[in-house]
């Protein structure tokens, strides 16, 4: 996994995105990341493959949040 | 008891010790409150008899790990709090690892409860090479906590070491406890023919299985590069990792590299049951760590009846007598995996003779031991404890 992917899926954690109903908006999630979307979303699709996030969408915009396999892979860095 | 890691949350050994030593509490009279993490798909309350699990909700985002893990403390305080309010203060609080530290010396002042710390790992182990400004938090929290700490518990005797010299504590301040193994979990019919086919494993094929965190810690790029050396002795075998993490992506092309990915399965994250039934059905399990403070698939094998190889490092070589129960290799030795292995894999007398004695071992690794002893040295901390 790349740094960039292990960041994704840490600040993700750490945002408590989490679950369908605190999944995070893609534009905001690429602003606090302080890159473009574009830049994020194919890493957001290499990891929605691999079933560590899940992306839905919610009215206008698309959201993301960790699943419980991205959960543990964000964490088991630090354990 | 406070634990950032609890089923379904599962990030390694910590979770299943406290899961087993809770439990076991609980079966013998206790009533034992787990405030944890929450997880996706798991219930925010859950009651077992005199087992309650408590999975807290961090309703406020953090910039960085370490501060969540500061901010998640705050959060499992205030449920300590509420618990103390509607069931009365606790009688002892334990806590796992520098990642519930805060809360527990919090709670311990303001609930006047004595306090417990297990130590299942150590930074200065885990990132030897690597030291850094988070490192130094980590190393003040565990000191922090093994001196507020009225005792502490160490899960091998390696460990013990460890904490006794990291943190400068008296010898009899400093209990070793291991973590064990649940047989019951072992026992019953298995369909080990489907078991195998969902891993790809045809009929006639061995399974070499290795079980856990994909980090650099646990070693499997050196499994990884002995497989073809395995192969060449036992063509017909399949090698499956189960597990997942940072490096996936990392083994996947060193497998590549090796010619052997076609035959290498990354299986991911299971289910528990899943897990049992993969042990039960392989032929050998390795555990090719650099650093394992206690290694709890070594007794999860033993108790599936599968022989063993293992590293020769902290609670692993603890753990497995070489030879006897298991075969011992020293790590970062990817020839030595393959020889231990291929060893295994094609003398059946002798992988009979090692699960034998493994069984035997893994029946005195019991969670009633483990509570037991675990109560006991709560009755020391609260005779040692006082509040002004």
């Amino acid at each position: 996994m790349s740094e960039g992917s292990k960041r994704l899926l840490s600040t993700l954690l750490v945002l408590g995105a989490q679950s369908p109903e605190k999944a995070l908006p893609v534009e905001e999630f690429a602003m606090k990341l302080g890159i473009g979307v574009s830049e994020l979303q194919p890493d957001l699709d290499r990891l929605a493959e691999s079933g560590y996030v899940v992306t839905t969408r919610r009215g206008d915009s698309t959201r993301v949040y960790l699943t419980g396999t991205g959960v543990i892979t964000a964490s088991s860095a630090y354990s | 008891m406070l634990s950032w890691e609890y089923p379904p949350r599962i990030i390694g050994g910590l979770a299943r010790h406290v899961e087993g030593l809770s439990s076991a509490l609980a079966s013998s009279g206790n009533e034992v409150h787990v405030i944890t993490l929450d997880f996706p798909g798991a219930p925010y309350e859950e009651r077992e008899g005199s087992l309650y699990v408590h999975r807290v909700p961090v309703s406020v985002p953090a910039p960085t790990f370490h501060s969540w893990v500061l901010l998640f403390n705050h959060f499992f305080e205030k449920r300590a709090g509420q618990l103390a309010h509607e069931f009365g203060a606790p009688d002892m609080l334990h806590i796992h690892d520098w990642l519930t530290v805060p809360a527990g010396v919090a709670s311990k002042h303001l609930l006047r409860a004595p306090l417990v710390m297990t130590f299942h790992s150590t930074e200065a182990s885990r990132s030897s090479n690597s030291p850094s400004t988070e490192s130094a938090m980590v190393e003040g929290l565990e000191w922090w906590g093994s001196f507020e700490a009225a005792r502490v518990i160490a899960v091998s005797g390696w460990m013990r070491a460890e904490v006794l010299s990291s943190f400068k504590l008296p010898e009899d301040k400093v209990e070793q406890i291991p973590n064990a193994v649940e047989p019951l979990k072992f026992e019953g019919p298995i369909d080990a023919k489907a078991a195998r086919a969902r891993w790809n494993v045809t009929e006639g094929q061995k399974m070499i299985t290795a079980v856990g965190r994909l980090t650099s810690q646990k070693g499997f790029d050196d499994l990884i590069r002995a497989y073809p050396a395995i192969r060449r002795a036992v063509p017909e075998s399949r090698l499956v990792i189960i597990g997942d993490g940072h490096m996936r992506a990392e083994l996947e092309t060193i497998a590549e590299q090796e010619h052997v990915r076609e035959n290498t399965i990354f299986a991911g994250f299971i289910s528990d049951g899943e897990l049992v039934s993969a042990l039960r059905s392989s032929d050998v399990v390795v555990v090719p760590s650099r650093f394992e403070p206690f290694g709890i698939i070594a007794l999860e094998g033993m108790a599936a009846r599968v022989p063993l190889v293992v590293s020769r490092v902290g609670g692993l070589a603890e753990i497995v007598e070489d030879s006897v129960d298991g075969i011992e290799v020293e790590p970062n030795n990817p020839s030595a995996i393959a020889a231990a292995t291929i060893k295994i894999l094609s003398d059946r007398e002798l992988a009979s003779r090692l699960v034998a004695r493994g069984e035997e071992k893994a029946k005195s690794y019991s969670w009633g031991n483990v509570a037991k002893k675990t109560l006991g040295v709560y009755q020391d901390a609260a005779k040692v404890t006082k509040f002004e």
